[in-house]
């Protein structure tokens, strides 16, 4: 009755060790690692800029959307680490700039 | 077959035409920036193995390990332009990267693939700037003025790849399906649908008697995504209003920023010019 409680702490101890082992000394900006905050915005980075592909396709008002959205994501990227907010910061400044050029680019042959 | 003598003349006459296109164009170069001051297209270097040559030093010489050679060769006949200069982020302008050991070591930049945990084509890629390495790895990319330290070899490498006028031909290779670059790393790509047919359109030379240039939107979005041109590169939205010069493209703008650098040489005209002058029919 006891040995099994205490093999059940045991674990529970061992994997709380593990845990914070890998929490603590892997690399502290491996892009596998991540907190729930992080997660959040990589989230919605890859959301924003899964769409390029499809940018000729989008509406003015979903352009707009998008640009709004890369425009929001943009202080939370900046609260990176050095080299994340750098490669990210890139990506996210490419996404951004297409969907501003095919929004450009509708409006001026909406005029013509 | 015989010719007839009419075919004979228009062919002699095209022949001709492109000996005089060729002319008008080196004069044209020589002396449309004034002062007589020689204005062509550097021509590419002698061997196509050192085209796109990138040597990185930003830090490795004070560092220890000594300058990183880049071939853009070999990483372009595996991944498109796209993978790395997007997805990794490596930027297309000198010293803008901000690569060092530490970087690749957290999975950034080489890092991102040479991880020492990934896999290519059954073979492990190698860790770039891992402390487990003896030395000998680190050669491998930290080669300049090294000898017999690289894996790879140019001759060897592109041997089956169809040549063109200068190097490989990578349009050709790629349509023969020698080459089949990825687009996709696992943890660094954005899952995205599939890039739909861009067209292909036409654009004016800026020379009323130079045909126009077919340009291959098709190949250009599937090697490079739509991100990596607009907006940077092309920025204005409307193709009537984008300003073409080959002057802009020797000083690496527009079709600059690639060609002349990595993708075919501004010097190698009939690749864009494909019909030559207005006259030639």
């Amino acid at each position: 009755m006891f040995k099994p409680m205490v093999i059940v702490v045991l674990l529970a101890t061992g994997a709380a060790v593990l845990g914070g082992v890998g929490a603590t000394g892997g690399p502290a900006s491996s892009p596998s690692q991540s907190t729930p905050a992080q997660e959040a915005w990589q989230k919605e980075f890859d959301d924003i800029c899964s769409k390029t592909q499809d940018a000729m396709t989008f509406s003015q008002a979903e352009l707009t959307a998008l640009i709004s959205r890369c425009d929001a994501l943009q202080p939370l990227i900046e609260k990176l680490d050095e080299t994340r907010k750098k490669v990210y910061l890139g990506r996210l400044r490419m996404c951004r700039g297409l969907y501003a050029y095919v929004l450009d680019s509708k409006k001026k042959n909406e005029k013509k | 077959m015989h010719m007839c003598s009419t075919q004979k003349r228009r062919t002699k006459r095209n022949e001709r035409g492109h000996l005089l296109f060729v002319l008008i164009c080196a004069v044209f170069f020589l002396t449309a920036r004034g002062s007589g001051q020689i204005y062509l297209p550097p021509p590419p270097p002698e061997q196509p193995s050192d085209y796109g040559k990138v040597i990185l030093d930003n830090f490795s010489s004070t560092a220890g390990p000594g300058p990183v050679v880049f071939d853009h060769w070999l990483h372009r006949a595996r991944f498109t332009c796209r993978l790395c200069h997007v997805d990794i982020g490596f930027a297309m302008q000198a010293k803008a990267t901000g690569i060092t050991a530490s970087t690749n070591r957290q999975g950034f930049h080489c890092g991102a693939c040479h991880d020492g945990k990934r896999s290519f084509e059954g073979k492990p890629v190698f860790a770039a700037c891992s402390d487990d390495t003896n030395g000998k790895e680190c050669n491998r990319c930290h080669s300049l003025g090294k000898k017999d330290v690289r894996k790879y070899s140019y001759q060897a490498f592109t041997a089956k790849l169809p040549k063109g006028t200068y190097g490989v031909d990578w349009k050709a290779a790629e349509s023969e399906g020698k080459i089949k670059p990825v687009d996709f790393l696992e943890g660094i790509s954005v899952k995205r649908a599939p890039m739909q047919t861009r067209q292909d359109f036409s654009i004016k030379a800026a020379l009323a008697w130079v045909h126009p240039i077919v340009f291959s939107h098709e190949k250009h979005s599937i090697w490079n995504g739509c991100e990596l041109c607009h907006l940077e590169i092309f920025p204005t939205a409307l193709k009537e209003t984008v300003r073409n010069s080959m002057f802009l493209n020797i000083e690496g703008r527009n079709c600059g920023a690639c060609h002349g650098k990595v993708a075919f040489p501004l010097n190698a005209c009939s690749q864009c010019h494909s019909r030559g002058p207005d006259w030639v029919r």
